[in-house]
Parts: C-alpha cells; structure tokens; sequence
C-alpha cells in the first residue's frame, strides 16, 4: 500500500513537472537576423563588381510569368546601366519565403529592401539608386522612401560607421514610380497607346486598364489621383479608353461600366474632388489589360477569372460587353513557358517601351546624386 | 411513479444494470443529473459501447460522423471542421467527462486530445444547452464519457490499431486501484502518414495546370497524449482527485514546386497541458455538492522547415523581415483557460430535484504577432439553477436559468424549458432554451495571413455583438424492449451569428492591404439572422445477435447579411451544410463457446451535397465500413475491418472544397490485451457507466 502511494505520487511529481517545465525557449532573435544578413552579404560581395548599386523594389510575386519579367527588368537595366550592380528586392515576406522554396524554378533569392540596404553599405558602396518599381506613389512606394531608405540612411541598426554614413550624404537617392508625377501619366498614355496590341485592340472597342491603387484613407501622397490623369491623358488621345483599379474607391469595376454608359462623376481623391465626364459608349466589345509592372494574382483572378462572378471579365461581359481579358497577339512575352500564339495577359513590366520610362527616372535620380537635388523629397505633394 | 423513481441510485442494482438493453441506459448530459435514457426529460442521443465496439472508428471524428448522421466533419491541416446540425465547432461544446475541451485553432477544438480507445461512450444533445453549460453550447453538447477502471489491484492494457496509410492508434492504461486511493494512467499516440486524393490544383486558381501539387488531402500527422488521474475516497461521501495530462501534435506539411501554390515552410505544432483537482462530497442518497478546477494550455507554434521572413522584432524595432530558420519554433497562439466549478444537486420536497451552480471563467490569449499588444484576456462568471419537477405521473418539466456576466459583454439571462410527456413507451419532448455566447478573443482580436493559392487575410473584428440564440425542439420517441423510433423537429435561429465572411479589400485597414496585398479578405463578422432548421430521425431494432439501426437528418439553412454597400439583406451559406445526410448500421455478435465471440459489423453513412460560400461545394458521398471482431476469452480482443468498402473517393482539386476527405478502400487490424491483478469488483459495483470491460455483455 505504502509503496503504491509512493509510486502514484512520483507519477504526479513527473506529469506536474513536465508541464511546468514545458515552455518553449525563447530564440536567440539577434543572432538570427545576423545570420540571415551575412547571407545577403555574401550574395553582394559576390555580385559586386562596381562601387555603385541600383537596388530596384518591387512588391514581389509567386507567378512565374511575373519572375520572368523581374528577370527582363533586371536584364534591361544591367545593360543600360553600365557601370551600376543591379539588385531586386521583394517588399512582400511571403513572396520572398515561397520564391525561395519553390522548386519548379530556379531558387530565386530576392531578399528584402531592409537586408539589402545593409548589405549594399556594408559592401562599402559609394552611391545607391533605390529604384521604386511601383505604379504610383502611393502606400507601397511610402514605404520604400520613408521606412526602408530612411532607416538605412539613419543607420537604425548601427550597422556601418559614421564615417561611412558621412560619406552617403547627397549619394543615396530613390528613383520615382511609373507615374510619380502629372507629366509622367501622360507619358505612360502616349506610350501604352503606341503599343501594337493596345492600339489594335482600341480601334476595335472599348480597352480598359485595371491599376492596384490604394484602399481610401490610405492615399497618403496623392498617388490614386494618376490612375485618373491617365485615363484623362488616354482618353484625349482616345475615348475608348478607361482606367479602373483593385482599391481605388470609386474606381472599382462596377464605377467603370457606369462610366462607359457615360455621364459626370465627382470622384473624391483625398483631399481632392476630380471631375471625370465621360460620354455614352456604344462599344459592345472588349478588351482588359493590366495597369500592374507584372501580371499575377490581381490580373488573373480580379481581372480574368471566368469563374469569379465579381472578376472585370465576369462583370463585363455580364454587361453585355463582349470582353476579353486574354490576348493573343503580345510579341515581348517575358514568360519563358509562353508559347507564341497562346493567350496572355502582358504586364507593363513586359512592355519595353514602359520599362523605358521607369529606366528614365532612375536616369534622374543618377543625376541627382551628389548634387542639392538628391535631398528633394522624390515624389509629388497631394494635389492642391 | 414520482420523479425519484426516475433517478438512478449511485449504486445501483446489479441485475438491473448488467442488462445492456437501451432501456438500462444511463445518461447525464441533458439535465447535469443521472436518468434513464428512455425517461430523460431532454431528447439525448447515445453512442453506447457497443456500437462503439461495432464501429471500431480510428478516431472521434471517424466515429460521431460515422455513427449519427447529425454530424460532418473535414479533416484538414486547420482542423476537423465538425458540424452539428449545420453549425460548426464554435457552437458545439464538448466535454470530456463533463470538462470542455480546451483550445481551438480557427475554432475548431484538436479532438486529438481525445483517445478514441478510452470512450466507454458518447452522449449527444442537440440544441442549446447555455442554463447549464455556458456559451458554446448552442447547437449542442457532445460529452465523451471515458472508460473508468475500477477494479481493485493492478490492470494492465495496450490497445494497437494500424491501417492503411501508415495509421497507428495506440493506447495503453495502467490503473492501480488500493483502497482510497486510485491511480489511472493513460497513454495515446494517434499517427498517420497522410494522403493525397489529387495533385492537380484548381485551373481557376493557378497560372496553369498544375499537375504535380504537393499539397496533401490530409497531411502526414503525429500526435501523443499522457494523462494521469489520481482519485482518493477520503471518507464514503468524500471523493477528491487530482488530474493532469500532456500532449503534443505534429502536423508535417511537404514543400512543393511552385511557389505560389503548394510551397510550405513550416510544420504545425501543438502544444497542450492540463491540469485539474475537485471533488465531490455525497450528503445524503441523492444530494452531493462538487468543486471542479480546471487549468489547460494550448498553444499553437510554427516548426520551420525552411528560411522564413516573418514579422518580429529586433533591437526593439519592429521588421516585417524577421528570419526563422529551419528547427526553430514560433509561437503563435498560447490559450490559457482557468475554469472554476461548483455544482450542487439537492432533492426538494413534491418530487423536485435542483442542481445549482457557481461558474468563474479566465480565458487568456497571447499572440504576440497576431494579437495588437500581444496579449487579451476575457473574465466571465455565470451563477445558474436548474429545476427538474414531476407535476404529474405522467408530466415532467425541468426549468432552468443562467445568468452570465461577461466583463466586455455585460450580463445575460439564458432560460431553458423542456417538457416530457410518457404515454406508455411514447415519450414525448419539447424544448426551448436560449443560448448566449460572447465573442471569443480571437474572434475578437486575432489577425494572421494564409498563404494557399494567394494571400488570404484573416481578421478580428473588435465590434462584433454577443450571439444569442432560440432553440425550439420536438420530439417523439417509442422505445420498447429490442425496438427504438424517434423523430425529432427543431428551429434554432441564432441572432447576430458570427461567421467568417469574405470583405471587399477596401473594407480592411488599409495598411494590412498594403502590406499583404491579399486576394482575399475574411473578416469575422455578425450574420442579421441565421438559422437552421431540421428533423432527425433514428430507428434501432435489436433481436438477439443482431442490432440494426439507423439515422437521417434534413437541414435547412438560412442566414442574411447586411450589405452595408447595397444596403440591402444578402443571402448568405452557412459554410459545409449539407441537406440530406444518413447513417446506417447493422452488426451481429455470437458467443460460440466460452473461449471465442464473434462479432460482425456493417455500416453506412451518406451526405448530400455540402454547400459553400467561395470555392464551390462538396461532392454528395457514401461511404460504407465493414467490421469484425474476435474475442477470446476475457482478456485478448482482436478487430479487423475495411473502411469504405466502395473505395470512393473525392478527387476535387486542391483549393476547393471536398464532400469528404476520405482515402479510398482502407484496412485495419486491432488488438487488445488486457491484464489484471487484484480483487475482481462484485457485481453491485459495475454499473453500465463503466462497463469497461473488453467482453461482450
């Protein structure tokens, strides 16, 4: 009897102090993110072969078709950047996490903007070109000029010496998204209308163009009002053109088939309240394109799902619009599985005459370096 | 006949209870007090041990789906999404010898925790049962009643059962029982090397074809549990015990090919601990007042397989880009209950019996990247009374009250009404009982992110309302000697019912868009009016070796929305609500001689089409087991059996949603052994609550 009382008081001693003992050490969260930079370090050192970088920054994806046309980006400026390391970053951790795990494409380690800053310092480059590979100015790119590029320059984790960080001053400069100011949307009109398949395909009816945009209350800098500048800018040149997005308040897919049965809206952006007219279209065809640098999950579900009764391709033709969200006559595929003649859905990213333009503000942001100029805030101000 | 001859003595007499007729059947849930099943005042379902012993069921889910065909169930990495009656595991409370389990994952309780081969049986009440248990109980109440071991001396036990797909259950007791004091040790290890029904993802979904997804229909899983329970007979009307237990799960997901689709960086790890003493002390025959204290843990973590970018923090700055590496853990949820109980069953003159009760609830939550400050905490006490009166020979009511005090939500008065009325071998039974839950913390406050297919997002939602509910049932049962039939209709129409429901992105705070650029967002929101609406029908026939019986339920659902942009109502699904679903069995048992039994067993279970909100709706599916047992002599029991016997199989494509996640034609084997040494009990003590022995009554 004693001896089972013993024993039954041993098994309590074990299962209570088991689960008083079961907490989960806590990691040693320092050394893992040392860890993790040294193997960004030794990517750069490896690349490194000049004393000047231009770190792009794109939100990321896990489509295929959009890391064939990171790659296009990446091989285009390194051939037009003579002189320039070319680094892309991904904002977006999950897109960094699965583009790296994945084993159907070639390991890809994209890193993100905050490891790679460090990285570049460390690697002891002179002048850095942070490339915004956004649309707009609008969250995405907030976050790269206020988050990623001034937690470097303040040196935030006391990575690089103060003489190092002197010798930055006037060198580091962030290149300007697509349509970072007025001017540059009407560009990107001129451009897209050039475009042999755009303009095929507006000769022949409606073309409507499916931007991101960000949510309301989340348009810090203006940047939702380009989506509107272009359409603006697109529609002189011709009226079959509209410009819609994913977040945009009133810009959604439903407020651009109300705006191809015409009439004058009062769009509210931020502070500002922009006027759109739009004359009735009688266009009974088609076709949607993505305003996105690649073409993923926004452009082949919100846009093209046939099976998602809120995609533009549903609702559109829900409207009796005989639309199409594929095309079959795009001739820069970036997409290396594409076969010519398949259908596809071309991102700007995709389009050279497009990259030209992003290529063009890095070109200006080169120029500033060294100069006043590289302490201007590289964006535009909300509209008055 | 008053209502003390409902009741059944704590001790009762042994030829009457050695008969294992339905009608010897005793049940405890519906009222919190012992009653005949075929004189409960509430409509109870049982899953008694031999149909338990009939179905050999793998797991709890495989059971309760497999046995009443109130249930659904689909097993996946985030749970078992249980179903009653069309609502899910957030309203179905289940206990384990009267305890809630603890600790969900999206709501869905880990009915790992439950050791399929220690169930002596189950006991189902659908409808609200809040006046006696609290929130979560609104479609119902599920208490699984474990094996006791009573026998004096030292009883030894290891049950193994093995199957197709590398499936292991394992069970093993030790129980010491010495004068006062009782020692019962249980161990269990559930694995499963998974299954893949299809490795092609939905086309809608994905860039292309995909033919080659590594995704797996149920993922490979391993899970152990150790529990100890202590009891001590301090005087004859004095019982104190003392509780703990430890399990640990593992759920291994393979990396795939492509990167959005079927990539994986991180297994999921469970982690739980429990830890429990009361008491119950006997004032006289019939009153007795207990004391339950419960503490359980469950938490929630990431086992890294692969580098992972993850939110955390370093030198005290937040980074979305904090590494994990593979071997390392992350926490991601820890649930903490602390549950306090006492319960006092008095007899009152006029044939009335009253159970009163004290509850105080301490829920605590830390998320530290899911929850904002990384920390919330909920306090609830409840007080609750419940009267069970004969008003006539043939007329019994039992009323009940609770009164909640939640600390966010105020206070709440929940009633319950049920009537029964015997004529003869009818019984008939009305119901109406008000159910109460609040939110729960992470409905409340939880975020996280899902990566399938794209970027889902999932939020808490800080104005959800309390949810009330209005449970209306009636039932009639015949139940003679061998022979069972009854229909039961019921309304249970819960206000302000919280559901995840999918958000336009614009709805969702802006910066979370900006960072996760989601596909989708699901938020968890309150549904204007929801209801569901059903009968359920079961029939039993017994007739010397053979037992045959069955089950069927209608559902209907109907829930609406507010659609704040149209301002208009919008019909929304109730998630996985089939309408039609049966179940069947038959089995047959022959004593051949003293040293060998033979016992056959065959049964069905059949589903309609499970309607969805997003990403299409399940296959109707039937699904039929076929099971044998061998018993030799009292101790060595042998089973062996094929699981859907049709080799049917849902091969829907990952990403939508499945009728059933079986894996086609399965075998099994099992065997127990059991060995004791001691005093055998007397009759007077083996009631058919603890008919735990391995032989065929």
């Amino acid at each position: 009897m004693k001896k089972i009382s013993i024993l039954m008081t041993a098994m309590t001693a074990i299962i209570a102090s088991t689960v008083f003992t079961a907490c989960d050490k806590s990691d040693d969260t320092q050394s893992n993110y040392e860890k993790y930079q040294q193997a960004v370090n030794k990517t750069v050192n490896k690349e490194k072969k000049n004393d000047k970088a231009i770190l792009l920054v794109a939100f990321g994806s896990t489509w295929e078709q959009a890391y064939d046309t990171f790659d296009e980006i990446v091989a285009d400026y390194k051939s037009n950047f003579n002189g320039w390391d070319i680094y892309l970053s991904f904002s977006s951790a999950i897109c960094i996490n699965n583009a790296r795990a994945g084993e159907n494409v070639d390991p890809k380690d994209y890193y993100d903007p905050e490891h790679w800053l460090t990285a570049i310092g460390l690697a002891g480059y002179k002048q850095i070109v942070v490339q915004s590979l956004q649309v707009i100015p609008g969250e995405e790119y907030r976050r790269v000029r206020d988050t990623y590029v001034k937690d470097f320059m303040n040196n935030r984790n006391g990575d690089f010496s103060d003489e190092y960080m002197k010798s930055l001053d006037l060198n580091v400069v962030v290149g300007t998204p697509l349509m970072a100011e007025e001017e540059d949307a009407e560009k990107l009109a001129v451009v897209l209308n050039n475009e042999a398949d755009i303009k095929t395909a507006v000769q022949q009816g409606i073309v409507a163009f499916m931007g991101h945009g960000n949510p309301e209350g989340y348009d810090y800098y203006g940047g939702n009002v380009r989506y509107l500048q272009l359409e603006q800018y697109l529609r002189i040149l011709n009226q079959n053109y509209y410009v819609g997005t994913v977040d945009m308040d009133e810009t959604y897919v439903d407020d651009v088939l109300e705006h191809i049965k015409g009439g004058i809206f009062a769009i509210t952006v931020g502070d500002v309240v922009k006027t759109m007219t739009y004359l009735p279209n009688a266009s009974t065809k088609a076709q949607l394109f993505p305003l996105m640098s690649i073409a993923g999950d926004h452009a082949h579900n919100d846009m093209a799902d046939a099976e998602d009764e809120e995609s533009w391709f549903s609702m559109f033709n829900a409207a009796g619009i005989e639309t199409k969200a594929y095309e079959t006559n795009f001739t820069e595929a970036c997409w290396k599985q594409y076969k010519s003649g398949e259908e596809y859905i071309p991102a700007l990213g995709e389009r050279k005459a497009v990259r030209k333009l992003w290529m063009n503000h890095t070109t200006q942001a080169i120029a500033k370096l060294g100069t006043e100029e590289a302490l201007s805030t590289p964006t535009t101000a909300p509209e008055e | 006949m008053g209502l003390a001859g409902m009741f059944i003595p704590l001790l009762p007499d042994a030829q009457t209870i050695l008969l294992t007729d339905s009608l010897q059947e005793v049940v405890v849930t519906g009222t919190g007090t012992e009653h005949l099943l075929r004189d409960v005042p509430v409509q109870t379902e049982v899953i008694t041990s031999r149909m338990l012993r009939h179905y050999a069921g793998r797991s709890i889910e495989d059971i309760l789906g497999g046995l009443s065909s109130s249930f659904d169930f689909n097993e996946n990495d985030m749970g078992s999404h249980l179903q009653l009656n069309g609502l899910g595991n957030a309203y179905v409370l289940i206990l384990v010898d009267g305890r809630r389990l603890h600790g969900d994952n999206g709501g869905e309780n880990d009915l790992g925790l439950i050791d399929p081969n220690n169930i002596e049986k189950i006991e189902i009440v659908k409808g609200a049962s809040s006046a006696l248990y609290g929130s979560d109980a609104i479609a119902g109440v599920i208490n699984i009643i474990t094996r006791k071991h009573r026998q004096q001396g030292v009883m030894l036990e290891n049950t193994t059962r093995t199957g197709s797909h590398g499936d292991l259950r394992q069970h093993n007791g030790i129980s010491l029982n010495y004068g006062a004091l009782s020692s019962f040790t249980n161990f269990q290890l559930q694995h499963s090397d998974g299954w893949q029904n299809t490795s092609i993802e939905a086309p809608s979904q994905t860039e292309y074809l995909i033919t080659d997804s590594r995704n797996m229909t149920v993922s490979r899983h391993t899970n152990w549990q150790i529990a100890q329970h202590l009891g001590w007979q301090l005087t004859p009307a004095v019982e104190l015990y003392a509780d703990g237990s430890l399990y640990r799960k593992r759920i291994y997901r393979p990396c795939g090919h492509h990167p959005g689709v079927d990539v994986k960086t991180y297994d999921l790890l469970y982690n739980n601990a429990s830890l429990s003493a009361g008491g119950q002390w006997k004032l006289n025959a019939t009153d007795h007042v207990s004391l339950d204290i419960d503490w359980k843990r469950h938490a929630y973590l990431y086992a890294y397989t692969d580098t992972t970018l993850t939110e955390g923090y370093v030198n005290g700055y937040y980074t979305n880009y904090f590494p994990y590496f593979p071997g390392q853990k992350e926490l991601q949820s820890d649930q903490r209950l602390t549950d306090i109980r006492l319960k006092g069953v008095f007899s009152l003159p006029y044939d009335q019996r009253l159970s009163a009760g004290l509850e105080y609830r301490y829920d605590w939550l830390s998320a530290p990247m899911r929850v904002k400050g990384g920390q919330v905490r909920d306090n609830t006490a409840a007080a609750y009374v419940q009267d069970e009166y004969s008003l006539h020979e043939r007329l019994y009511l039992t009323a009940g009250l609770r009164l909640t005090r939640n600390e966010g939500f105020g206070s709440c008065l929940t009633p319950k009404l049920a009537a029964m009325l015997k004529l003869g071998d009818i019984r008939l039974r009305g119901t109406w009982s008000q159910g109460y839950k609040t939110p729960t913390p992470k409905e409340l406050h939880y975020q996280y992110i899902r990566n399938m297919n794209g970027v889902y997002l999932y939020l808490g939602n800080t104005g959800l309302q309390a949810q009330r509910s209005d449970y209306f049932g009636l039932s009639g049962e015949y139940r003679v000697s061998g022979f069972n039939l009854s229909l039961t209709g019921y309304y249970n129409m819960v206000d302000h019912m919280i559901t995840l429901v999918t958000i336009p992105t614009n709805q969702a705070p802006g910066e979370l868009i900006a960072q996760y650029d989601p596909i989708r967002v699901r938020q968890y929101q309150n549904i204007e009016q929801a209801a569901t609406r059903g009968l359920d029908a079961s029939i039993g026939y017994q007739a010397g070796d053979f037992v045959l019986g069955g089950s069927y339920s209608y559902l209907d659902t109907e829930a609406n929305q507010y659609d704040s942009e149209n301002e208009c109502m919008h019909r929304v699904v109730i998630d996985g609500t089939a309408r039609h679903k049966a179940s069947c069995h038959a089995s047959w048992q022959h004593r051949f001689s003293e040293r060998y039994q033979l016992g056959i067993g065959l049964s069905g279970r059949m589903s309609g089409r499970r309607h969805y909100q997003i990403d299409g709706d399940g296959k109707a599916y039937q699904l039929w087991r076929l099971n044998t047992s061998h018993q030799w002599g009292e101790n060595i029991r042998a089973e062996a059996g094929i699981d859907n016997l049709f080799d049917y199989v849902d091969r829907t494509p990952h990403g939508l949603h499945l009728g059933t996640t079986t894996p086609g034609r399965t075998f099994f084997v099992s065997l127990s052994i059991r060995f004791h040494k001691g005093k055998k009990l007397s009759n007077k003590y083996i009631t058919n609550l603890n008919s735990n022995q391995n032989e065929e009554n």
